[in-house]
């Protein structure tokens, strides 16, 4: 069943191509959407059954003999795996009509599934260097969709996204090797268990100190998101949405958060917890200060993003179980938000064929769902109540000043202070004052476009005014296994 | 055992110390893939040579198989992006790739 | 321990070559050559089928992949490379080797390790018995790499 995540979209990339000769848009787009529809259908319903009684091991098997594929769903991925259904399912979407003027869409829905799949086998492994195949399957088909455009600035952008990726790839695989080499084995539980036994804190810090490299420059975390303020705007609307509100969660924030807690054993207060708070601290306030300064919408939203994977990690990085749970809520309201926000920029450039901000303005008279929900992201974003990123980023101060971190909790506050500045910038010069003259033959977005930006918006929203059940029934599962770990399920089993 | 693996460790920092001072320091696209070649060796090295000071050869060899695959992909992806940049700007000099900035 | 070391020391001056050579053709040659060279070793460490992979995929393929690559590039290949990087790169090198060695001296008497397993059965039994999902990830990045190149060299007509 939960290998399902994995294999459906493999298979059905797979036999893309062969569809695309068929039918070159409508049978890709009806199967595309189908396949997302029927992973978040599968991810919402059966999976909180699954895990009930705690973690679940699966192992496949094949004509009755027992193979060596397991995975393992615990709350921590089964709520990834929910958040990534539900981004991606609105994100299809929206590509049937975005997508379009592309061309080739079997093509660009067969990396769609491939990323998908990739992310999906990231969150569900038990296994280090399987994290490491799974990682590179994603990373190889995003490259792919930055360039998706062909043109100038996409080419530069992937180019440079994939240089400083393969960096990233290579200190986390030298991590890997290392720890394979001290423990012996591979498994999170496997290794855990070893490195409890063992006496070496260099080698272990120098390990942690690769992955912090690795996962932060694909989590773009400030020192190593150069890469990021090209990458995310060039890519074709859509995909900006998976990568911010999806691609650097999953290859960075989430596996830095299963490696540190599931198998270095991260605690509050230690070395750990506090390199990663500073490296999130930093992240918000210098990334909140660059955002301030662009001019083009894309540019904008992906420096927003450096700056609230700041407060994802901040909250993680803590230790604490209200920390943690403030830092997953956040990951959680950012996706939506984040994906809603690369969507609407995506809208106004087909409408109007620019990003420049300082081009926009009084597109609200053109384009009002655009307007209405793009406020919505950037007011979710930006923190205000009682929208979702509100009571995230209060969880997540709550849990500062719990610790005795108070310095850190001011500067949260007032950098979410410069966050709701330069969306109120965002917003002023796009959407209200008086309409543009060139725009006035605008339109508003296509049908698709619009109920995919416009289902994203009731999400942000029903996140805010239901945060107190998201937290009880997906978000307490998430920060609880992080505590235990794979542990339990995995003792005796992850042999390697 | 663990002498023998630092020796081993030894080489493959100075194959990442030299493919990573391309990475940062030369201009031509092809010669900066060509450092990436060089780190992935030292990559390979580290898993194999851990696999065999540690006396666990087989699974290190499944593993570099692996790594060489994926590699390999990678390679073809980036090959393919330069060549698609080769044909925008006509150049393969890095320094032609600073449109993006702020 | 001597034969090893020997192609150890061949990698890492091959692999200089590569990075420092001024032709690219030279440069590709090199590299397929320190790719022999690792082969080999991995042969000598018992690991035939990593060699065998490392020699005709890494050493062969990619060689091929780099050499049509340059081919295709042929009137854009003249980067000049600046000077201080070519003068620069000694100096830079032998200070790492000097850190490099001081460190792993240092290190040696302060790493714990377990003490090393055991492994039984063939290479057959390990991939396929213990690694079956790395199978499924090796298919993946396989399918991911093949629709990534398709999608850069797609023909670009905006409305098909």
């Amino acid at each position: 069943m939960i290998f399902l995540f994995i294999g459906l979209p493999l298979v059905v990339a797979a036999f893309m191509p062969l569809i695309g000769k068929v039918s070159k848009k409508v049978a890709p787009d009806v199967l595309a959407n189908a396949v997302f529809l029927f992973l978040l259908v599968l991810a919402v319903t059966s999976g909180r059954q699954l895990i009930g009684q705690g973690p679940v091991l699966q192992s496949l098997s094949w004509l009755g003999e027992p193979l060596a594929i397991q995975i393992a769903v615990d709350g921590f991925s089964l709520f990834m795996l929910m958040a990534i259904s539900l981004v991606t399912f609105c994100i299809g979407l929206y590509s049937i009509n975005y997508m379009t003027h592309y061309g080739s869409k079997a093509n660009f829905y067969a990396l769609l599934l491939m990323m998908v799949a990739g992310m999906n086998g990231l969150v569900l492994v038990t296994d280090l260097f399987q994290l490491y195949i799974f990682l590179e399957v994603a990373a190889v088909a995003s490259y792919a969709l930055v360039a998706f455009g062909l043109e100038h600035d996409e080419l530069e952008a992937a180019f440079k996204y994939l240089m400083l990726s393969v960096v990233a790839s290579a200190a986390i695989l030298i991590a890997i090797g290392l720890l394979f080499g001290l423990t012996g084995s591979l498994g999170f539980a496997a290794v855990g268990d070893a490195l409890r036994g063992l006496d070496a804190k260099l080698a272990v810090g120098f390990c942690a100190a690769l992955f912090i490299m690795g996962f932060g420059l694909k989590a773009a975390l400030v020192p190593f998101h150069a890469w990021l303020p090209d990458a995310h705007p060039s890519a074709p609307a859509p995909i900006s949405a998976v990568l911010s509100g999806l691609l650097i969660k999953v290859s960075g924030v989430y596996a830095l958060a299963r490696i540190f807690y599931n198998v270095f054993g991260l605690e509050a207060g230690g070395a750990l917890s506090q390199a990663l708070m500073i490296l999130g601290a930093i992240s918000i306030v210098v990334a909140a200060f660059l955002a301030i300064r662009q001019s083009d919408m894309k540019r904008m939203l992906a420096y927003s993003s450096i700056s609230q994977v700041g407060y994802v990690v901040l909250g993680i990085g803590i230790g604490t179980p209200l920390g943690v749970a403030g830092g997953l809520l956040h990951l959680f309201n950012h996706a939506l938000a984040k994906g809603l926000l690369f969507l609407n920029s995506g809208a106004i450039q087909q409408s109007t064929g620019t990003r420049n901000l300082d081009e926009m303005g009084g597109l609200a008279k053109r384009m009002p769902v655009t307007a209405a929900t793009s406020l919505v992201g950037s007011l979710s974003i930006a923190g205000v109540p009682p929208l979702g990123g509100f009571w995230s980023k209060l969880l997540i101060i709550m849990a500062l000043v719990q610790a005795g971190h108070g310095v850190l909790a001011v500067v949260a506050v007032l950098a979410s202070v410069v966050t709701l500045w330069y969306y109120l910038i965002m917003q002023r010069k796009a959407f209200f004052g008086k309409l543009n003259e060139k725009w006035a033959a605008v339109k508003e977005a296509p049908f698709w476009m619009s109920a995919a930006t416009v289902l994203l918006a009731l999400l942000v929203i029903g996140s805010g005014i239901f945060f107190a059940a998201i937290i009880k029934s997906w978000i307490q599962p998430a920060s609880e296994s992080l505590a235990k770990g794979l542990q339990t399920a995995l003792h005796g089993l992850g042999g390697f | 055992m663990s002498e023998t693996w630092l020796i081993y460790l030894g080489f493959a920092a100075a194959l990442l110390a030299v493919g990573l001072y391309t990475l940062l320091t030369m201009r031509n696209v092809i010669k900066l893939f060509i450092g990436f070649e060089v780190v992935s060796k030292g990559v390979s090295l580290v898993l194999l040579s851990t696999g065999f000071a540690r006396t666990h050869i087989l699974l290190a060899q499944s593993l570099v198989i692996t790594f060489i695959v994926v590699e390999v992909s990678l390679v073809a992806t980036a090959l393919a992006l330069i060549i698609n940049i080769y044909r925008q700007t006509n150049s393969l000099d890095v320094r032609g790739l600073t449109k993006l900035k702020g | 321990m001597t034969g090893h070391i020997a192609l150890l020391c061949g990698i890492v001056l091959f692999s200089i070559l590569a990075v420092l050579a001024k032709d690219l053709i030279k440069a590709a040659i090199s590299l397929a050559v320190a790719s022999l060279l690792l082969g080999i070793l991995f042969f000598l460490m018992g690991a035939p089928y990593a060699g065998v992979f490392e020699i005709s995929v890494v050493a062969g393929l990619i060689t091929v992949l780099f050499m049509l690559t340059i081919a295709l590039t042929k009137t854009g290949g003249d980067v000049r490379e600046s000077k201080a990087v070519r003068i620069a790169f000694p100096v830079f090198f032998i200070a790492f080797i000097v850190i490099d060695i001081l460190v792993m001296a240092s290190l040696l008497p302060k790493i714990h390790v377990l003490a090393g397993g055991t492994e039984t059965g063939t290479f057959g039994d390990v991939l396929w018995k213990q690694r079956t999902f790395d199978l499924v990830g090796q298919l993946a990045v396989i399918l991911a790499g093949v629709f990534a190149v398709l999608a850069l060299f797609r023909k670009r007509d905006k409305d098909e």
